[in-house]
């Protein structure tokens, strides 16, 4: 699409583009300072168990060994909402957990030193299935968990925090509404596979204490905040300075660094120095976040046409061995659910249940895809029976301007301008769907031993208006603007993305903006690059700020020039009148040496602005293997204005990557049935896609002007990934005939459906 | 990884005196592809003390074909160098298509024939990072049993000849080398022995001394116009090892197979020749029909175990594929 701008929507190399192709740019494994330690885990090898005795004397012996921690010797801290993490414990609730925590002057001696700790434990009763975690004669985790269930989350009681967080989706009257359906189905589906989100760079994090009450932490983070006001709020507010490094992918996992966040800064506390911890992928792989487990026990109403009349469940997520942020997975999970599904009567309850493996936490998607790809398989029974295309479906039932929901703050909250239908028919079109498309349960193509199958899904989120933004831009001198927003550079580039939004407010050269290092110090205060929001949340923050240091240069100038300030304008770090563009003047003239105007931007929570993303794909299946191959994805969608293209086609394509779409056939972690081992321990057996074999891959991006900043854009990169799962599925069901009900959809799992394989099942 | 000696060596003398100084607590190593894996992950209860560098060895990696009809390999050779010979390809192509499977390009780079039918094996439980709350108990490492896989999760282990150890051999060219009655010989302090591909692994590992090497692979020179084949099943194209594959060279008289040699590779400790079915080829028109019964009798003896069903039917589809014309 053309535009008149001069940065937005072009394709314009990124301003670190140079620094990361030559190695310039630092990430976390290049930060080294003075005095450093290393810092090593030792880890349980048991699911559950008590740590019945713990003889550190041998490795605080080896030369070289600052520190060793035990559950006896650490600071009291505890992080999770409710607190149920302490720094370690003498329960361990997953193999990896951690027993003990060595600091030494380098790495070998640290982990020789893990191998000297002499333990004894009582080991326990495990419990891994979501339904059989829940059942009151199962081994109890927690005591703060009955049953294994985290209690709901109570009201924070603070600004935007007022009401508890939505578990619960209560609307309506689901038995007026299943009297009025003309379908009623029911069914379970599980996805809990739980797959690792496995950016490239494992996480990692330093922690230097500066004073009792003061610490600095550099991490590679997509959220810097996190470290800083997050960490903070679970250390009694200890004064906490967040760095945030280049770093090598998150997909959500990296804003958990909680957990590591402890370990690291009890082990500098013992020894009065910085210590590092930094993952190795084996670790990365087994005891690092994971994407949480799904399964909905669901019953949907429905009309012929496609109209929902009822939509209860009870939708199980389970977390692992803790869950400091369930709660709001949970939340915004229930809120995406609405988004797609528009009815009347709901009673849709969401839990967070644990169990003995490693935990999961915040994986892109955060809740709607792990809800998605659970609950579409049961809706495909309803849209079966009425024999409805999916894709109508979709049309008929997502959100739209006037469409109301209840989000994460159990606010009620009504879409403001959005309405993706034609993006919905464009991506049809492009795809091909309606020659596809053959009905329900019913191959596209068969030709021989392999037969094709289309599916499609779709995904929306509405915390691209989540929570708050602040920034700064700082008018210079010499001509420059310098930006202050506390954001990190995590791989989206949405760090280039704020710079061109604010040189297109100033219309100065791209290169003439500079912006701070992601320091919380520096900085002022921004939640993160969570949830799509920082097109809308931290671009609304800079665009204000730099409008806002434009109209004090304005009205500055406006006095040299002997006129008012709407008269004046500026472009390439000069200012003129309107009128008198030929007699400019450099910024310096206005601000002499000794001034820069400092302009301040904030955004505003707000829930009514979803994104969307609809995946299209068609897979083929080889009957006699039970092999599946992804030939072809489509993904459509509207970013209102775009403001980077490639960035914006790299985030599309992200569905490939970070649990997305191989979590339909072949990404799980495999946990062994008997000692709760993640057996997917290493980049061979954990079956992760590579670059040498990608399906063909499409898009389909419209251009709405959306209601949203001065650029009208809005942003989606997180949710790329949220539809594939389900499309995938829905997908091989057709291709082979059978609506299947989990993930991922193996060799195994295929024949067994083709009733090739007899006897017990793999699960 | 933890500190250990480092060796380079210039000649075989050498290396295998260095391998019997050390009496089985040092390492050879040549590509390095598997080893440093090994190392890193800490996966043996023996750390080796000292490992040994035989890149420099001349004359090991030559690709030679000798007047006795076979065709002579050195083990420095890498995977890549057989997938260029000019030699291999026109004679041996089904060694060719074998070493492509393996791996990526940027391993096969680097890594050697005689590394990759030496390389340890890839069963999960026994490659378990030690780091993570410890080594399993298994019958090649600490030599305690019973085997894990057999009770947890075992989709690559093996369906066939299991003994203790369900662990399958991992190396592609040895599935390739057991229908070309592929040699190896070795030599240690005691001299050099040649011993057949298919006897060089055992339940629990392989023949091979810790202080023994290999000098050379030999393989059969197929006859002109002998059918030859090599499919491997993964679930990715590139890096996986091979959860069936199946080698096969056919021999035809007219639309008549004459003589038939098939092995199966990902489902037992060795590569498995399947001799019924070579059995129910020979003399035979291959049709579909016939290769079909060839696939019924080489997995006839397959005992799956709770999740590795799914390797037969696998397995079958292959040797058909292989066997039609």
């Amino acid at each position: 699409m053309t535009n008149n701008y001069r940065y937005i929507g072009k394709k314009i190399p990124r301003k670190d583009a140079k620094e990361i192709v030559t190695g310039k740019a630092a990430f976390f494994d290049d930060i080294k300072m003075p005095d450093m330690l290393i810092g090593k885990t030792l880890r349980s090898p048991y699911p559950h168990a008590n740590i019945q005795s713990i003889d550190t004397r041998n490795a605080e012996n080896l030369p070289g060994v600052k520190a060793v921690l035990t559950y006896k010797n650490i600071p009291p801290w505890t992080v999770g909402i409710p607190p149920h993490i302490p720094v370690l414990d003498r329960r361990l609730r997953y193999v990896g957990d951690a027993v003990a925590l060595v600091a030494a002057e380098t790495r070998e001696i640290a982990e020789a030193a893990i191998e000297l700790i002499e333990v004894e434990y009582e080991p326990l009763e495990a419990v891994y299935d979501l339904d059989e975690a829940i059942k009151p004669e199962a081994p109890q985790l927690y005591d703060f968990a009955p049953q294994n269930m985290v209690p709901d989350a109570l009201p924070l009681g603070v600004e935007g925090f007022e009401d508890a967080p939505l578990h619960h989706i209560k609307i309506g009257n689901v038995e007026k509404g299943f009297q009025e359906a003309d379908i009623i189905c029911q069914g379970t589906c599980s996805y809990d596979g739980i797959p690792n989100p496995l950016p490239p760079e494992p996480p990692g994090i330093i922690v230097k204490w500066e004073g009792p009450e003061e610490a600095i932490v550099w991490s590679a983070t997509q959220s810097p905040s996190w470290a800083n006001i997050l960490t903070s709020m679970f250390l009694n507010f200890t004064e906490i300075r967040s760095i945030a490094t280049y770093c090598g992918g998150s997909y959500g996992s990296k804003n958990m660094l909680f957990n590591i966040s402890l370990h690291a800064a009890a082990l500098a506390k013992a020894t009065n120095r910085p210590v590092k911890i930094y993952y190795t992928k084996a670790e990365h792989l087994n005891a690092f976040v994971l994407r949480p487990a799904s399964r909905i026990h669901g019953k949907i109403g429905m009309k012929k046409d496609g109209t929902l009349t009822a939509i209860q469940g009870d939708w199980l997520m389970g977390y692992g061995a803790n869950a400091p942020m369930g709660f709001m997975q949970l939340a915004v999970g229930c809120g995406e659910a609405q988004l797609a599904l528009r009815c009347k009567n709901w009673d849709f309850k969401a839990k967070c249940v644990l169990t003995n493996r490693t935990p999961s936490g915040i994986v892109r998607g955060f809740g709607g895809q792990e809800l998605k790809s659970s609950l579409m398989p049961i809706l495909s029974i309803a849209m079966r029976e009425a024999d409805i295309d999916p894709l109508e479906f979709f049309k008929k039932n997502y959100v739209k301007d006037g469409d109301g929901y209840y989000w994460r703050d159990s606010k009620w909250h009504v879409c403001e301008g959005m309405d993706y239908r034609k993006a919905m028919e464009k991506g049809g079109e492009a795809f091909g769907w309606k020659e596809k498309w053959k009905g329900w349960l019913k191959p596209t193509t068969e030709k021989g031993t392999k037969k094709t199958g289309v599916g499609v899904s779709l995904h929306g989120n509405a915390d691209v208006g989540e929570d708050r933004s602040e920034a700064y831009v700082r008018l210079m001198p010499s001509g420059e603007a310098v930006v202050q927003i506390l954001v990190a550079e995590a791989g989206m580039g949405q760090r280039d993305s704020l710079c061109k939004m604010v040189a297109e407010v100033l219309q100065i050269p791209l290169e003439k903006v500079k912006m701070t290092p992601p320091d919380s110090l520096v900085n002022p205060v921004e939640s993160g690059l969570v949830g799509s929001r920082g097109t809308y949340a931290c671009g609304t923050a800079v665009i204000a700020a730099a409008q806002d240091a434009r109209k004090q240069l304005l009205e500055k100038a406006a006095e040299k020039f002997n006129t008012a300030a709407e008269n004046m304008d500026t472009a390439d770090g000069m200012v003129f009148q309107k009128d008198k563009p030929e007699q400019a003047m450099p910024w310096f003239f206005i601000t002499g040496p000794f001034q820069s105007f400092t302009g301040f931007g904030r955004f505003n929570t707000d829930f009514t602005k979803p994104n969307f993303m609809m995946i299209f794909t068609e897979v083929e299946v080889d009957v006699e293997t039970g092999k599946i191959e992804i030939l072809k994805v489509l993904a459509a969608t509207d970013a209102g204005q775009i403001i980077n293209p490639l960035a914006l086609k790299g985030q599309i394509r992200g569905s490939l990557g970070s649990a997305g779409i191989d979590t339909a056939i072949m990404e799980e972690s495999v946990i062994d049935p008997q000692n709760g081992h993640i057996m997917t321990s290493n980049m061979i057996d954990y079956k992760w896609r590579t670059f040498a074999e990608l399906p063909e891959f499409d898009d389909v991006i419209l251009e709405s002007q959306f209601p949203t900043h001065q650029f009208k854009a809005i942003g989606l990169g997180e949710i790329s990934t949220a539809p594939t799962p389900a499309a995938v599925l829905m997908a091989v069901s057709n291709a082979v005939g059978k609506q299947f009900f989990d993930y991922p959809l193996t060799p195994d799992k295929i024949l067994r459906a083709l009733g090739k394989i007899q006897g017990a099942e793999s699960k | 990884m933890k500190p250990f000696k480092h060796f380079t060596v210039n000649s075989v003398d050498e290396a295998v005196l260095l391998l019997k100084t050390y009496e089985g607590r040092s390492k050879i190593i040549a590509g390095g592809t598997d080893l440093l894996g090994v190392l890193k992950s800490n996966i043996l209860p023996d750390y080796p003390e000292a490992v040994v560098n035989i890149k420099n060895i001349k004359g090991l990696d030559k690709i030679e074909s000798g007047t006795d009809g076979f065709l002579r390999i050195g083990p420095l050779v890498r995977l890549k160098d057989i997938i260029c010979s000019p030699l291999i390809k026109e004679k041996c192509p089904l060694l060719a298509t074998a070493a492509e499977t393996v791996a990526t390009n940027e391993i096969r780079n680097v890594a050697t024939i005689g590394g990759n039918i030496c390389q340890d094996i890839r069963c999960w439980y026994y490659r378990y990072p030690h780091a993570i709350g410890g080594r399993f108990d298994c019958l090649r490492k600490e030599k305690k049993g019973p085997c894990p896989a057999v009770k947890g999760d075992n989709r690559y282990n093996a369906i066939m000849g299991g003994k203790g150890c369900f662990a399958v051999c991992p190396s592609d060219i040895a599935v390739a080398l057991s229908v070309l009655d592929g040699i190896i010989t070795l030599r240690g302090p005691e001299g050099e022995r040649e011993i057949g591909i298919r006897d060089f692994y055992t339940p629990l590992g392989t023949v091979m001394k810790s202080d023994e090497i290999v000098t050379e692979i030999r393989s059969l020179l197929p006859s002109q116009g002998a059918r030859q084949s090599f499919h491997k099943f993964t679930l990715r194209k590139p890096i996986d090892f091979a959860v069936v594959s199946v080698a096969s060279l056919v021999s035809m008289e007219g639309s008549m197979c004459q003589d038939a040699k098939i092995a199966l590779g990902g489902v037992s400790h060795k590569p498995v020749r399947a001799q019924e079915a070579e059995q129910t080829m020979r003399g035979n028109v291959p049709e579909e029909a016939l290769t079909a019964a060839a696939a019924e009798a080489a997995l006839k003896g397959a005992k799956p175990l709770s999740k590795n069903a799914y390797k037969i039917e696998i397995a079958k589809t292959l040797i058909k594929k292989s066997l039609l014309l």
